[in-house]
């Protein structure tokens, strides 16, 4: 009787990886972690003692870039001689499956390396015929497959039995059509867009969403750079910052009043109070080369003397997406979240913290 | 797939369940053998309910709508009906039995050609499972149901429900198990998330209790179509007769005449 009532006080398991470096130092691996991270859903970045948000930041935000949405597109069509020459060797290009759920459909996504990940359930799988592997996340009667496909891959020529073999597969043995979401990232090269290559398809461009407000009267715990695990009455832990952070964001009052039905949460101490803090947050398929940009910006804006210590930027993932960091499988048991937060610091350096939920591997 | 069974015919129960994130729903029909004259009817096909099914939250496919037959039995001549050769019973996708008794509860894990054991939430258990005929019924690939929505009605309902499920889990280890609701109104349905939140309750462990509402529901199903197969490999469907040929006359026959 005592293994059941055990369970139920242990949480789901969950990580939280906690990293600290400075920006301008030559080993920092800010810029390639954000760059492994391929889908982004929402930034959000959150600057406190600041009321009007300076124009360089603005330009970076309204310049973030539009991303599309193909209804009904065949997955062969990804496969394509074409398609591969036109974008995905040219550039970035990123494509994610929409509306569709990693625990219950078949979903794809094409990374910018180039691999093309396809993750099916079992009665997909025995009916495509391509090779690929059981999911990490699937115990011993395995529900779910992960078909890897390199795109870039040498062998992958237009006449080769591989290619030959795919493109069967998707376009003859077992139709895959799904709805995708799809950005390029190239610079400056000319050639077509994706509304072009893709007009026969209902393809239409959507601006990411974005919205600003500016909170009054933030509670702020106190911490300093250097002690991450946070001192007993002088700083808090990176932890205690990583869940006020998500509280702030959620809009989650922070005094614990008694009347609140909703959350008993209190600020961790030791704490200040700040006037004014500006909160904005971008909604969309966000590629990873403009977060870098945003990111720089938030640098530089302690170039000049600032009344804030510190800034933070936070990064949510697609819940429903095949992979997470790289190519590490992700998979969605109660809850589907990566995300991953920058703070910077006055000073330039700065905690990264990369959180995954149940059926993620560890964040690199 | 996540799955639900509601009771009763309610299009609106139905279009709760799609916004809830159901991808999959069976509605049910109960036969109690002890009232009289329960005759198994038709079961009611979708689209009669839904002129064009709704599209699931989340995703862009339409929900699946199954039908579902539950017979309580009591008796040992209820089982009867499950040998007949009537062809309604044979039009349901999942066939689900109630059993009453130490005895029927037996039958159904060793015999019966059933889909899904219910097991009793809503009073204390009259007999005590053993585990032979349940790791057969394990082995046969049926599965126990649990119901939830009586816990949400009642404290003491909600008792019985986790002393019950707890006393099967010591004995089947959390396999095979699906929990569905038993809703007959929108306001008792709970979305996939959270029962398989609930089944913690029930002792099962986290994998367990999401393939509680997902993977053991498909596999339901699929034991549900293998009963229309032989042995699960080979199945016939009925060919529309052409129409006779003209010309044909009927064979008479000549009288006899006698001797």
């Amino acid at each position: 009787m005592s293994v059941p009532l055990r369970r139920l006080r242990e949480t789901p398991r969950h990580l939280l990886v906690c990293e600290k470096s400075h920006v301008r130092h030559e080993r920092s691996r800010h810029a390639a972690h954000v760059r492994s991270h391929a889908y982004n859903c929402r930034v959000s970045f959150l600057i406190p003692e600041c009321g009007i948000l300076p124009e360089a930041l603005k330009s970076v935000i309204t310049d973030i870039g539009e991303y599309y949405l193909v209804k009904n597109l065949s997955l062969h069509e990804l496969v394509t001689h074409e398609f591969i020459n036109t974008f995905v060797k040219k550039g970035s290009c990123y494509a994610l499956t929409y509306n569709t759920k990693i625990d219950q459909d078949n979903s794809a996504a094409l990374l910018p390396t180039g691999k093309l990940i396809i993750s099916v359930d079992k009665d997909t799988y025995e009916e495509l015929g391509l090779q690929g592997r059981p999911s990490q996340y699937s115990g011993k009667k395995v529900m779910r497959y992960i078909v890897t496909i390199d795109l870039t891959d040498s062998a992958f020529d237009p006449d080769s039995k591989k290619h030959k073999r795919v493109l069967w597969a998707l376009k003859e043995k077992k139709p895959l059509e799904f709805d995708f979401l799809l950005s390029w990232y190239n610079t400056g090269a000319e050639g077509s867009t994706l509304m072009s290559y893709f007009s026969k398809n209902q393809i239409q461009a959507h601006q990411p969403k974005t919205t600003f407000s500016t909170l009054r009267n933030l509670q702020c715990p106190v911490f300093h750079s250097n002690e991450l695990q946070g001192k007993l009455e002088e700083s808090c832990s990176a932890q205690e910052l990583f869940e006020w952070l998500g509280a702030v964001c959620n809009k989650v009052g922070l005094d614990n009043k008694s009347f609140s039905f909703l959350s008993t949460y209190c600020c961790p101490q030791p704490s200040t109070v700040v006037e004014q803090a500006y909160l904005c947050t971008i909604t969309g398929f966000i590629v990873p080369e403009k977060i870098i940009q945003l990111l720089e910006q938030l640098c530089c804006y302690f170039d000049e003397p600032k009344l804030a210590q510190w800034v933070t930027l936070t990064v949510h993932g697609f819940a429903d997406s095949p992979v997470s960091w790289r190519e590490s499988e992700h998979g969605f048991q109660k809850g589907g979240e990566n995300l991953y937060n920058f703070i910077v610091f006055r000073n330039l350096d700065y905690w990264l913290q990369m959180a995954v939920g149940a059926n993620d591997d560890c964040p690199p | 797939m996540v799955f639900q069974s509601p009771f009763r015919l309610d299009p609106q129960t139905e279009t709760k369940c799609d916004w809830v994130g159901y991808s999959t729903v069976a509605i049910n029909h109960v036969i109690d053998f002890k009232e009289k004259k329960q005759e198994i009817v038709k079961p009611i096909s979708p689209s009669e309910l839904f002129p064009s099914l709704p599209i699931v939250q989340g995703k862009s496919k339409p929900i699946k709508i199954v039908t579902r037959l539950t017979l309580v039995v009591s008796d040992p001549s209820h089982c009867n009906v499950l040998r007949s050769t009537s062809t309604n019973i044979r039009l349901y996708d999942i066939i689900a039995v109630f059993p009453k008794t130490e005895k029927l509860f037996h039958v159904a894990c060793t015999n019966l050609d059933v889909d899904l054991i219910c097991i009793n939430v809503t009073e204390k258990l009259p007999f005590y499972f053993r585990r032979p005929p349940v790791n057969m019924a394990i082995d046969r690939g049926v599965y126990f149901e649990l119901l939830y929505t009586p816990a949400i009605k009642d404290s003491t309902m909600r008792r019985y429900t986790i002393s019950n499920a707890l006393s099967l889990m010591q004995i089947c280890k959390g396999k095979n198990i699906i929990i569905s609701s038993a809703a007959e109104r929108p306001l008792e349905l709970r979305g996939p998330y959270d029962v398989a939140n609930l089944g913690l309750l029930f002792g099962l462990s986290e994998s367990d209790a999401k393939a509680a509402i997902s993977t053991n529901c498909r596999a339901v199903l699929l034991h549900g179509e293998t009963r229309k197969t032989a042995f699960g490999v080979v199945y016939t469907k009925k060919t529309p007769r052409a129409s006779e040929e003209e010309g044909v006359l009927p064979v008479c026959k000549k009288a006899k005449t006698e001797v």
